[in-house]
């Protein structure tokens, strides 16, 4: 018998079906009351009359592949059901969501050239929730997204532009060696053999700060010390890598140096001799019955400033003793509460 | 090998951002990649800038053509305690001026320590549309004329709340120029108001505005009005009375208790100026369906409160007076399983001798019996450094605790120690602490397990503590996540600050008073960093009138892509490459 034929035997059993070629050329045939759900679908076989034979098949958005097709007709064989609860196609909405990020990517993409708007929010939804709470590094991840936004740009900062190499190379250091902090975050719980500081790159750097005919014992005499470091638990070191590593093309390319990369040096750099004398790390263990009440021994702390106002001399030669000279003067006891407002009560909401 | 960056059309990344909303959140996806940036800033409907020093109008706007609300930030958080002078800065003018041109179709400004004058509201009044929400919140120098433009101009306003804010107050007609066609009123909290307002004007209003669910009265609103009000507003959901007292008239408390029986959604409840004990029973019929209480300007005895509070069995929230007593907070820790934050504020902080028998106790207490308890302000007049290992112990689900013992440098009464292993043990079990205020006597070692342990913490406040360098070294070098630090008459100089420099640019701002910092280092750490704003604040005069080892009397420094500012005062000045060139 042919299709007629069953047509008039069997009016209501008979359903009709459309036809539809997917992005990859291959034609199918899908219920009609299910493919209309698709506002794009529906629009062709109204307007244009098109869908009702093979060879007039619809031609689907080449955004659409015969497994996101699947998908988004399993959607819609679901939702076009009527008589459906809110809590069951909620259920199920939560159940058609979880899949991998790249599907889900695809699938959005099909349902919004389908121009179906519930589904594309559903997935938008999804998507938003695989994006909360993330870092940018880690959505790059998810969504296999270059990382081209330049350090400046991530900062936005004043448009400073400088053509000198030795910035843009500070500059690199210090966004390497931001990298590396959070590096050491990830790493933290795993126990780190402590890593030999790269001694050549923080003199290095000092001597691109002060220029070249800087005194180099000044440089050795913190080097020396260096190795006397203490065998305590400690964050592993953040190390400035060996600078001969980087690229050349590194230096190009970039349009900003700013002049904070040097003042940058110095916390850095100072925080390195202050995490490699044990004393001073955070890590320090409070148990420790070597330690005084007020935590630290007098010659350490001597040596710390000397260190301290050591480097500070390279840093500016202006500045010698009187960074010690300063007294710390005593206060007047004074309440917490020198004053309040007008009012004479204390702010709540403070 | 990476797969290839998968991209969709940028309606639907539209789309998916549209459901993220979180400043943070947003902050990260416009970090993701050019194309994000690109697309998320034309679609950041909400912006947060928590220093309005840190960013300018023109920067703003040019990033964010489409914003419909913002929210600025100006004064450091210690001008709360008057350790800002007059005439510092935040001034909102320039921000508004630039938004009313940029902005159209802006619908939401809340300022919190600014000053706005009256000729900003004027702006605000005249040049948004669709304006829905302005929050004055801890703001200066306006008076009611200028809300009298608001009421006058802006028709879709929803809210105006002036928290705590200064208002010159000219006159209570402001609210009469709210045009009787106005019914979109949603919260009003005039609090802060020193003069009666036209309270025929405000029934009318109440009245008229069906959606009205916040509204705070000022303490001029007698009680005898408070009925009438609330019978216009049954749908309230959070109520400030006005003074909270009366002459003693069975009437007037029979028809207070009336009314608010008659408010079945009030969920909240502040106010209470002078209070009656007499009168508070009117409350009772709501008290168990309340989840948060201001007492604090209520000054009425343990007993009363211990009455009302044991009543309030969904109570989250609970700012109090220290009438309250230990004997209060141990009813409170018995009676409210859901209490979420406690605020204990002094009754008597100037008093040399305390008035109340309220103690570390009361804290203790309710650290035990308060299992959702996370965020404390306590001001005691003793503290022990067992109690503040039992504290913690109890509670390590503690996200901001301010402890403020009122006499500085106050040691663990029971020992004579220093409260440094207290805090310790604080820091230790509360992981998720982003908010500590330090007080008592404390040396390095408190900054040594805050350096170690801190690693959440994102507000630290320090009076009166430390013994050197070290321990400003160890905040700044060991809490990964600080973003506002502020300290007042500590022993923290030079090294520390110039040592741990870079960090300054990764937080929102540092505050220093009476510490030692040196004026040269002030100037070496302007110079360093110019992505910084080091500024300088004295006024006993020019600070280079005096050597350079000199302490500076005030420091502000906070991060910046606006450069110095340029609207200081005679009695401040910015660290810069200029500044240091002139002066030497």
């Amino acid at each position: 018998m042919s299709e007629i034929d069953m047509a008039v035997i069997k009016p209501e059993m008979m359903k009709s079906y459309i036809w539809l070629q997917t992005s990859d050329g291959s034609i199918q045939q899908v219920e009609q009351e299910i493919a209309m759900f698709c506002p794009l679908i529906c629009q062709e076989i109204i307007t244009k009359g098109m869908g009702s034979s093979k060879n007039s098949a619809i031609s689907l958005p080449q955004q659409v592949t015969p497994s996101t097709l699947s998908l988004i007709l399993d959607y819609c064989r679901f939702h076009q059901v009527p008589g459906r609860s809110n809590k069951e196609r909620k259920s199920h909405d939560e159940k058609f969501v979880r899949m991998g990020t790249n599907r889900l990517c695809e699938l959005v993409s099909a349902a919004d050239s389908l121009q179906l708007r519930p589904l594309v929010d559903l997935i938008s939804r999804a998507l938003a929730r695989k994006i909360e709470g993330r870092t940018p590094e880690e959505i790059r991840e998810i969504f296999h997204l270059p990382d081209d936004l330049t350090e400046e740009e991530k900062l936005e900062p004043l448009k400073n532009i400088t053509d000198d190499p030795r910035i843009r190379l500070l500059n690199r250091l210090y966004a390497k060696k931001r990298k590396e902090l959070k590096e050491r975050e990830r790493l933290k719980n795993v126990e780190i053999e402590e890593e030999r500081v790269d001694e050549r790159s923080v003199d290095d750097l000092l001597t691109f700060i002060n220029g070249n005919d800087r005194d180099a014992k000044a440089v050795k005499t913190s080097k020396s010390k260096k190795k006397n470091r203490k065998k305590k638990d400690q964050q592993k070191n953040s190390s400035l890598k060996d600078n001969t590593a980087l690229d050349k093309k590194e230096l190009n390319g970039h349009d900003t140096g700013d002049q904070s990369s040097d003042g940058n040096i110095i916390g850095e750099t100072s925080n390195l001799l202050y995490e490699e004398d044990g004393t001073f790390s955070p890590k320090i263990d409070f148990d420790d019955g070597d330690l005084d009440d007020d935590g630290i021994e007098p010659a350490i702390r001597e040596k710390i400033d000397r260190e301290v106002a050591d480097f500070a001399r390279r840093i500016n030669s202006d500045w010698t003793e009187r960074m010690q000279d300063f007294l710390t003067s005593g206060r007047e006891r004074t309440s917490t509460f020198s004053a309040t407002n007008g009012n004479g009560y204390l702010r709540r909401h403070a | 090998m990476k797969k290839a960056a998968y991209s969709f059309p940028e309606e639907v990344l539209e789309h998916v951002f549209s459901f993220i909303v979180s400043d943070k959140d947003r902050s990260s996806i416009s970090l993701v990649c050019k194309s994000w940036y690109e697309i998320e800033r034309w679609c950041r409907r909400k912006v947060f800038v928590g220093n309005c020093y840190a960013v300018s109008p023109p920067i703003l706007i040019k990033r964010f053509p489409e914003l419909r609300s913002v929210t600025l930030k100006g004064k450091p958080h210690f001008a709360d305690f008057n350790l800002v002078p007059e005439g510092w800065g935040g001034f909102a003018c320039p921000w508004i001026r630039a938004m009313a041109g940029a902005y159209p179709w802006l619908e939401e400004i809340r300022l919190k320590r600014m000053v706005v004058s009256d000729e900003s509201l004027e702006i605000i009044a005249k040049s948004f549309r669709n304006f829905k929400v302005l929050v004055l919140s801890s703001c200066e120098g306006f008076t009611t004329e200028g809300l009298a433009a608001i009421a006058a101009n802006c028709r879709n306003l929803r809210e105006l709340d002036l928290r705590e804010s200064e208002v010159e107050d000219l006159s209570g007609r402001w609210l009469s120029d709210f045009p009787d066609s106005y019914t979109s009123l949603e919260s009003l909290n005039i609090s802060c108001l020193g003069n009666e307002v036209n309270l025929l004007a405000l029934e009318r209003l109440v009245s008229r505005c069906p959606n009205l669910k916040t509204l705070r009265l000022n303490r001029a609103v007698p009680l005898d009005r408070l009925p009438n009000l609330l019978r216009g507003a049954p749908q309230l959901a959070e109520l400030g009375t006005g003074a909270y007292t009366s002459e003693m008239r069975p009437d007037v408390f029979s028809n207070l208790a009336e009314a608010f029986a008659g408010c079945k959604q009030l969920k909240t409840l502040s106010g209470f100026w002078d209070v009656l004990p007499s009168y508070l029973p009117a409350v009772y019929p709501i008290c168990s369906q309340l989840i948060s209480l201001n007492l604090s300007y209520a000054t009425v005895q343990s007993p009363d409160l211990i009455k009302l509070v044991s009543r309030c069995e969904k109570l989250q929230k609970l700012w109090v007076l220290d009438y309250i007593e230990d004997d209060g907070l141990e009813v409170l820790a018995a009676s409210c399983k859901d209490l979420r934050e406690l605020r204990v504020f002094p009754s008597d902080p100037f008093g040399l001798e305390p008035n109340v028998a309220l103690t570390e106790q009361g804290l203790v207490s309710v650290s035990e019996g308060c299992p959702k308890l996370q965020s404390v302000l306590y001001f005691c007049r003793q503290m022990s450094n067992a109690a503040l290992n039992t504290i913690a112990r109890n509670r390590p689900n503690l996200t901001r605790f301010r402890l403020c013992i009122i006499e500085p440098r106050s040691p663990d009464y029971l020992t004579l120690q220093p409260l440094d292993d207290g805090f310790g043990a604080i820091v230790e079990h509360c992981k998720d602490l982003r908010r500590l205020s330090l007080s008592g006597l404390l040396t390095d070692r408190v900054f040594g397990y805050i350096g170690t342990y801190g690693k959440k913490l994102e507000m630290l406040s320090v009076a009166f503590a430390g013994d050197s360098d070290l321990g400003l070294h160890h905040v700044l070098s060991g809490c990964d996540n600080l973003r506002k630090l502020e300290i007042r008459d500590c022993p923290f100089g030079d090294k520390a600050l110039l040592a741990n420099a870079a960090k300054l640019e990764t937080m929102r701002s540092l505050w220093m008073s009476s510490c030692s910092v040196s004026f040269g280092a002030c100037k070496v750490l302007g110079q360093k960093m110019p992505r910084l704003n080091v500024e300088v604040m004295d006024e006993s005069g020019p600070p280079d009138s005096r050597p350079e080892s000199s302490p500076v009397e005030k420091l502000y420094v906070y991060r910046t892509v606006a450069g110095p500012r340029l609207d200081m005062p005679g009695f401040v000045w910015t660290m810069d490459d200029n500044s240091a060139l002139r002066i030497s």
